[in-house]
């Protein structure tokens, strides 16, 4: 029985916790990053059990506390269905690059624009200023339904959050700063059955989000050298590109741990890729797909205004490809290469049809 | 680099395939353009850069007291209509709104820290293994909290209104910095010849995770209960800090939960002034709230280990350290007494269990 009172007398100690701590003896060491998540992956602490029976939030490695509740509202609980092995990486990589919208971006560098250029530069940021978050409230939702033991990989999905809302408002800030303003949204990601929101499953999800959609949109952001008219719109697509990497690693990476983890659950996976191929062209929420509102606005923009229309949609054909194309790679780099070779996947009729 | 000057004749080359040079282009119909609620604006940058909350300007800042859209249309932009709707259940903005989250955002993003780099780990030295235990203790119980914080909030977001995105926006500042409380405190605790400790109770988490009827319920918890506590457990840790890895973590952290604490009080301060007859529910809240707080101290764990850093150590625990704890308690609850006063929420510290009553504390059972 502990003691609460001081009534001169010293207080009595229970200190049987001491008895119950976990692992003893850790010493990680800082390497050349600094000390990193993969750093502190030592011993004990580097494991990571193939199904979680941690219900009460309690950090890897602690000490179970007989008793406790099942208070956490964990639907992730098997290991394959959201690992990946390089996260602790991601992470880290995206803590030491996150950067500010408000100072990063050289904003006096904006000009006013012929009009027909800012009207489809605002088209844009309008589409993705709706889009980006579905890319921060879809992950978020399943960080709160995911055992905290994987927790490396719950860290990366935070920090895309995080990404995902500077993103947001990013791309606000461009519809907003230069005579310009905020144009019609798409609905590109509501709750159709398909789509990002619905999944029921993660690497479902992961599938969508991932590696279709956000593969698609950052081979737009690389290219936005091509689409940008000053600095500060180079800027912006340079640094959502180098975040959509990340985001878009995370789905490969996932994908591939999966394949060589889960191998019962390979062909429900070809399934999801199935279906993320057949919308990758006709998807609102590619950006180069075949709604016009958006492939109209991206063709001004590589074209150089209205009358370079011609010239831009063939760049925007040109990037439809690129984008089938990178697809094709993050998948075979997933392990589900063979779906190219034998006939399964319909990419390549896609490619015949990318003018369309 | 293209300017405006000469937009409509560079571009940067792409080299284009025979094929694509060919391609038939369709005519384009153009019904996207011309369509705005209100064009023309111009938001410069000002001394802190170009702001989210210095967008709000004209219709853009324009925010509602209800948003029924349950779509990702964008404020002030022209909504699709007719689309299904996203899971969004938080409408109003008495349920979510606090004026101060677009500026927070902004200053979450500045004050951004990196416990791999921001802390020199190798400045760490070893300790007695008493204190050593009892801080890795702390930072156990600690990471815990900060799991819990990121799943109570990242349970919520996705169901808030796009029409209020700068509190979107800003709640994924807090779950970032919940995630790096978390990571911070782990690698305190596997670093310096220590590991982690014993699972804390679960009480106030508990709580904080099936509130899951209303947003302001929730922030009451986390805000007044959990987090408040917490600041002042890292004020007190910081005091007593034995090295300057430990110091900078504080210090990081405690900016963190700053921000935090002012977006949560400022909102039921929002909510309070709108609907007032939320007051009954938060004081429910804050009830029922301290009755798990109470369970959770009556855990001894927490409490002998905080001695114990205080103390200099289990024989300083006895008497100094324990004595700093309960001093700590009690500056816990001055600041709670406050902000219930800033609030003009009825508490007073009759009310509370009597384990956060000085007086009463020597009769509080065990
Ligand atoms: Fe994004
Ligand atoms: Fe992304």
């Amino acid at each position: 029985m502990d003691q609460q009172t001081h009534n001169g007398a010293e207080f009595e100690l229970d200190l049987g916790w001491m008895e119950k701590q976990g692992e003893w003896n850790t010493h990680a060491e800082p390497s050349k990053n600094g000390l990193t998540l993969a750093d502190i992956q030592v011993g004990f602490y580097a494991d990571t059990p193939e199904e979680s029976r941690n219900l009460s939030g309690r950090p890897r490695g602690a000490v179970p506390r007989p008793g406790s509740m099942p208070i956490g509202n964990y639907t992730v609980r098997t290991k394959s269905e959201i690992w990946l092995e390089n996260a602790s990486f991601l992470y880290e990589e995206a803590l030491q690059r996150q950067w500010s919208s408000a100072t990063d971006i050289p904003w006096d560098t904006i000009e006013p624009l012929p009009d027909d250029v800012e009207q489809a530069q605002c088209q844009m940021a309008t589409f993705l200023t709706e889009v980006e978050f579905v890319a921060g409230d879809v992950p978020s939702r399943w960080v709160s339904k995911t055992s905290p033991d994987f927790y490396e990989a719950r860290n990366v999905l935070m920090a895309q959050v995080m990404d995902e809302s500077r993103h947001m408002d990013v791309f606000r800030k461009r519809a907003l700063v230069n005579g310009g303003g905020l144009m019609r949204a798409t609905g590109a990601t509501a709750g159709f059955v398909g789509g990002i929101d619905l999944a029921r499953d993660f690497t479902e999800m992961s599938s969508r989000l991932h590696l279709s959609g956000e593969g698609a949109v950052l081979t737009i952001f690389r290219m936005g050298e091509l689409m940008a008219y000053n600095d500060a719109e180079k800027a912006i697509y340079r640094l959502c590109a180098q975040d959509e990497a990340r985001h878009v690693a995370f789905g490969v990476m996932h994908m591939r741990y999966m394949a060589a983890n889960a191998p019962e659950r390979r062909e429900e996976i070809e399934s999801y890729l199935d279906e993320a191929e057949a919308g990758m062209l006709t998807d609102a929420a590619n950006p180069a797909g075949q709604l016009n509102q958006t492939s109209e606005s991206l063709s001004i923009m590589l074209g150089g205004g209205r009358k370079y229309f011609d010239e831009g949609f063939r760049k925007l054909v040109s990037i439809r490809k690129r984008q089938l194309q990178e697809y094709q790679k993050r998948v075979t780099s997933a392990g589900f290469g063979d779906r190219f070779k034998n006939g399964r996947s319909r990419l390549g009729q896609m490619m015949a049809n990318v003018a369309n | 680099m293209a300017t405006a000057k000469d937009a409509d004749r560079v571009r940067p080359a792409l080299t284009l395939t025979k094929e694509e040079l060919e391609v038939e282009v369709p005519e384009p119909r153009l019904n996207w353009m011309n369509q705005w609620r209100e064009w023309g604006v111009r938001v410069r940058p000002g001394n802190k850069g170009l702001t989210l909350g210095s967008l709000n300007v004209g219709l853009y800042g324009e925010i509602p007291m209800n948003w029924p859209d349950r779509s990702r249309n964008p404020r002030g932009a022209i909504g699709v209509t007719g689309t299904p709707p996203v899971a969004i259940q938080i409408k109003d903005k008495v349920d979510l709104w606090a004026p101060c989250a677009a500026d927070l955002y902004e200053e979450a993003i500045q004050r951004r820290w990196a416990p791999a780099t921001d802390v020199d780990w190798k400045a760490i030295h070893p300790l007695p293994e008493d204190i050593e235990r009892a801080i890795c203790q702390v930072c156990t119980e600690i990471c815990q909290y900060a799991i819990i914080d990121v799943e109570v909030i990242t349970s919520w977001q996705h169901q808030m209104a796009y029409g209020y995105h700068e509190v979107k926006q800003f709640l994924a500042t807090t779950t970032l910095d919940a995630t790096r409380r978390h990571e911070a405190f782990r690698k305190r605790a596997l670093v310096n010849g220590g590991g982690l400790g014993y699972e804390g109770p679960c009480q106030v988490s508990r709580l904080l995770l099936e509130s899951s009827g209303g947003w302001t319920e929730t922030v009451t918890g986390l805000i007044l209960i959990r987090a408040l506590f917490t600041q002042v457990m890292i004020r007190y840790l910081n005091r007593f800090a034995y090295n300057g890895v430990e110091r900078k973590i504080y210090e990081c952290v405690t900016q963190d939960f700053a921000r935090l604490i002012t977006y949560g009080v400022e909102h039921i301060k929002y909510a309070l002034a709108h609907a007032p007859d939320k007051q009954g529910s938060i004081l429910t809240t804050l009830a029922i709230g301290f009755r798990m707080f109470n369970r959770d101290l009556r855990d001894p764990v927490l409490r002998e280990a905080l001695a114990i850093v205080f103390g200099g150590g289990i024989a300083g625990a006895r008497n100094e350290g324990m004595l700093v704890f309960y001093e700590m308690l009690d500056e816990y609850v001055q600041e709670l007494l406050d902000a219930c006063q800033y609030l003009r929420l009825p508490v007073s510290i009759e009310q509370l269990p009597k384990v956060f009553q000085k007086d009463q504390r020597h009769s509080a059972e065990n």
